[in-house]
């Protein structure tokens, strides 16, 4: 029963999203609209067993092949697995709530976490209703990816202040098969491919191997004290949030910073503010690294950096929107 | 024992007067004896030494690569032929008879010349067919590095190359404890069913001990 709840909570959040649609199914939505095939991919992520190799493209870096594993077992805990399959190895699995990483020069940790933040847009799985507000989603017909039919998404921003996103889903099940990372110049930023998908009854044995008592301990983070910042961010690109807000140390270089995190529910982007020392001089910059764009510019009396998979001009103009709060 | 060392070192200074066949019957137990070959080669240092002939700088090792080189190539299936048949050596031949010592020089030098070509070939032909590793990473937790696009010329770069790279190394930490944030404010009905779920379950194990 509990399953069904899972099952049914994005739906619920979803038909709340649209006036028109008060039922709360997907059937309220005609079969081929691109919110039904989103509300079917979320379903399928989250409750079908299946068995997933994806490669990860970006430009400048290796590819990056996956393999990526969820099942469900009788008591309705989702269980998932994301291994990346070259070099020494990195594993994270999930089981229910718990995130464990297992990582070569780390020692194994957990977090306390519905989803593992990793190559994939899990939240956008998770929840693509929190896209709405933001974001377009345009229909734009059938192809054949990774050898199945299916059918592309268009996904672009209302304001034209993100990158865009074309996803391809199979038409069978609704998980993902294709998505690219579009630029302001449609060139290609990102790409995750699937090369081989398996959609079974049962979960994967794999998942009858853990003992979910022998994972490792969850990391616990003392508390986020609330911090009184005289400073305000005045412009933020349409349907992103601030989801975080803290003072930290960077490990890094030892100084401290205020951050900020913002979160449209598809990209994450850090603000990091700094009060400016004049025997710190800072040059003002603007680059990428891989898929992020980095930019650092001096304003006002701060040296404020953006990074995040979001046009420069966007993070230029949140950068000039802070103010000293009045 | 000794009479092989003899038959060798009379085939290296010349004084081996028999016939073809009985020359060839001592190259061939150099081919097959590892203590000849060493002789060989000591019996060659030494004429040469003796005849004042010993060239500046000696390197012991060419005739092992020239060894392996010539083990390494392809076997030649033809008609059997035995080194007198080589057009050079052919023409050596006449003077083998004044001294047996020049043919076989000869044949070393021949076979020298193939090796080296070998060697020279395998050098020009390695930068194309060994593409140089891509250094670095395999997985998502990659060293960042900066590409700069545009720059404001500065004294102080690498000061700000360093905690440019700090900011990097963060934001990739904040991505991944991002998630835990997300959990606690907006799935805590999820997770409540979860729990109950987990709960139950261990009650179901528990109750048959």
């Amino acid at each position: 029963m509990s399953l069904l709840i899972v099952i049914l909570f994005p739906l619920q959040s979803f038909a709340q999203e649209e006036p028109a649609t008060n039922d709360t199914t997907s059937n309220s939505y005609p079969s081929d609209s691109a919110q039904a095939w989103l509300v079917k991919m979320s379903n399928a992520v989250k409750s079908l067993n299946y068995t997933v190799s994806f490669i990860l493209l970006k430009p400048g870096v290796d590819s990056q092949p996956y393999l990526w594993r969820h099942g469900v077992n009788e008591d309705g805990l989702e269980m998932e697995q994301l291994n990346l399959l070259n070099g020494p190895g990195r594993e994270v699995v999930r089981i229910g709530n718990k995130v464990s990483y297992f990582e070569p020069n780390v020692p194994p940790y957990s977090l306390q976490s519905s989803i593992i933040n990793g190559p994939l847009p899990s939240e956008f799985f998770q929840r693509p209703e929190k896209l709405l507000s933001g974001y377009e989603f345009i229909m734009v017909g059938r192809s054949r990816i990774s050898g199945r039919a299916a059918q592309q998404i268009r996904i672009i921003s209302r304001d034209k202040s993100r990158f865009g996103l074309n996803v391809w889903l199979d038409q069978e099940t609704g998980l993902l098969l294709k998505m690219n990372l579009i630029g302001e110049d449609a060139q290609l930023l990102e790409q995750i491919q699937v090369t081989g998908l398996q959609v079974t009854k049962d979960p994967d044995p794999f998942f009858a191997k853990i003992e979910p008592g022998m994972l490792p301990e969850v990391v616990s983070f003392s508390p986020r004290s609330a911090i009184n910042s005289p400073w305000m961010i005045n412009y933020l690109p349409k349907g992103m949030a601030i989801v975080k807000r803290d003072l930290r140390r960077l490990s890094g270089s030892g100084e401290v910073v205020e951050y900020i995190m913002l979160s449209d529910g598809l990209i994450d982007i850090s603000v990091y503010m700094q009060e400016r020392v004049d025997n710190k001089p800072q040059s003002n910059l603007v680059g990428t690294v891989q898929t992020d764009t980095l930019l650092t510019i001096e304003h006002g009396e701060l040296n404020v950096t953006i990074i995040g998979k979001l046009p420069a001009a966007t993070a230029n103009a949140i950068a000039k929107s802070i103010q000293r709060n009045q | 024992m000794s009479q092989k060392f003899e038959n060798l070192s009379a085939l290296i200074d010349g004084e081996h007067n028999d016939n073809v066949s009985s020359s060839s019957h001592v190259l061939d137990a150099v081919k097959n004896d590892a203590e000849l070959q060493q002789k060989w080669k000591s019996y060659h240092l030494i004429r040469d030494g003796l005849r004042k002939e010993l060239p500046v700088d000696i390197n012991f090792d060419i005739a092992d690569k020239v060894a392996q080189a010539l083990e390494s190539e392809p076997v030649i299936l033809a008609p059997k032929r035995t080194w007198r048949d080589l057009p050079l050596v052919g023409k050596v031949v006449p003077f083998a008879k004044q001294g047996g010592q020049m043919a076989i020089a000869a044949s070393v030098a021949v076979a020298m010349i193939i090796g080296v070509q070998q060697l020279n070939q395998s050098d020009v032909n390695q930068p194309f067919n060994a593409a140089p590793p891509i250094p670095g990473i395999q997985g998502g937790l990659s060293p960042v590095s900066f590409d700069q696009t545009r720059a404001i010329p500065n004294s102080d770069g690498v000061e700000q190359r360093r905690r440019i790279n700090a900011y990097l190394t963060d934001h990739k930490q904040q991505l991944r404890f991002k998630t835990m944030q997300l959990n606690n404010n907006e799935t805590s009905e999820l997770e409540q069913n979860i729990e109950n779920e987990e709960a139950q379950s261990d009650i179901v194990e528990n109750t048959p001990q």
